[in-house]
């Protein structure tokens, strides 16, 4: 482990927490931007299970496995740029973790997702379980016990010009990951072909033997 | 035994994910209590408790991180033991001056492979590889196939494979 963390030979399998937390992430961020109703408890619970994925992948980037940890990709612009054009020259090198265009992707991936956390947990002031608790007296027809709520009525327009902000970066962000997630998927599927390595298995199961 | 570690850090990553989502969610409902009543005792309970819950992903991490590293340190171990099984091998071959052809079909022999597999492989004449094994447990002293077999494995449980 002495040697340069950033070359050798790619992983055949990314370690166990890398590959949940990114599948983890991948269905929370479907699930939220196309199934669930923004601001309803599901919505809400996903993005806490979000959260959680994320400061554990964070974390495991501190500490982790050598090749999850930051150290082993480093946000270099300059050399994703460079591995972009060998891509197109068609001499792609090899990297022991995310190739340095690939690591771009994984930060920008990152702070999009937190900027969709944050806004999110700026527009909620409950837990889901509360809000969960608001719907079934919604739906049960008795609104008279929701005054006195946090969500009672009676906004000033400042702040309900302010919740209009928050909610529209929310929206911009989210849908900037999801371009930003095709993108991802398709410079898996060059990377592949240009390395002749199926970059998509070490994800899943690994390389079969 | 690298699948016994493989299924323990499955485990481990399960353990972590659960736990963190776990706390996620007590965090989140602490912090509402807290705003509302920080140095309410049952603010400060929560706290604790999320301390803990906290404290227990940390130590999750560093378990997960540990059998991830001893993992990557065994199976380095046996690559190095099975070059080292090679040698031993190759060396005994020498001592037993086998010829070149023999050494493969010696070796085929040793990785299990029958006659007529072994013939196969090399485009001969299973007589041809016949009596090269015969020539082969001749000049080795041994019985047969069974012994052959059993010569390496012997050496392999009695003596250090990787020097020391």
């Amino acid at each position: 482990m002495a040697a340069d963390p950033r070359h050798g030979p790619a992983p055949d399998l990314w370690d166990p927490l890398v590959r949940t937390s990114h599948w983890g992430i991948a269905l929370v961020v479907l699930a939220n931007a196309v199934f669930t109703k923004g601001g309803s408890s599901v919505h809400v619970a996903i993005g806490w299970i979000g959260i959680a994925l994320l400061v554990l992948r964070l974390a495991w980037g501190l500490v982790g496995a050598p090749e999850a940890r930051f150290g082993a990709f480093p946000p270099q612009p300059r050399a994703a740029i460079a591995h972009l054009r060998s891509l197109w020259s068609g001499k792609p090198g090899h990297y022991r973790s995310h190739n340095p265009a690939g690591a771009m992707m994984v930060y920008a991936l990152w702070i999009s997702l937190a900027v969709v956390i944050a806004t999110g947990l700026a527009m909620t002031t409950d837990s889901p379980a509360t809000i969960a608790d608001r719907e079934a007296i919604v739906t049960s027809g008795d609104w008279s016990t929701l005054a006195g709520t946090s969500d009672a009525g009676d906004d000033d327009a400042q702040d309900e010009h302010a919740r209009k902000w928050v909610k529209e970066v929310h929206e911009m962000a989210a849908n900037l990951m999801l371009a930003l997630a095709v993108l991802h998927v398709a410079g898996v599927m060059v990377e592949s072909r240009a390395l002749r390595r199926n970059l998509v298995m070490p994800m899943i199961f690994g390389r079969r033997k | 035994m690298a699948n016994a570690k493989g299924r323990q850090s499955a485990a481990l990553t399960a353990f972590l994910i659960i736990q963190t989502v776990a706390a996620a969610f007590f965090v989140g409902d602490a912090v509402g209590d807290l705003i509302a009543d920080p140095t309410g005792p049952h603010s400060i309970y929560e706290v604790f408790v999320a301390l803990a819950l906290c404290l227990g992903i940390v130590f999750g991490i560093v378990a997960l991180r540990r059998t991830l590293v001893r993992m990557r340190d065994q199976e380095a171990a046996i690559a190095t033991a099975s070059g080292a099984l090679a040698q031993v091998i190759d060396s005994q071959f020498s001592d037993w001056a086998l010829t070149p052809a023999e050494r493969d079909v010696a070796f085929l022999a040793l990785k299990g492979l029958d006659v007529a597999e072994i013939a196969g492989l090399r485009g001969a004449a299973s007589g041809t590889v016949r009596a090269q094994l015969t020539r082969i447990y001749q000049k080795s002293g041994v019985s047969g196939r069974a012994q052959f077999a059993a010569f390496f494995v012997e050496d392999l449980l009695g003596a250090a494979l990787v020097p020391t």
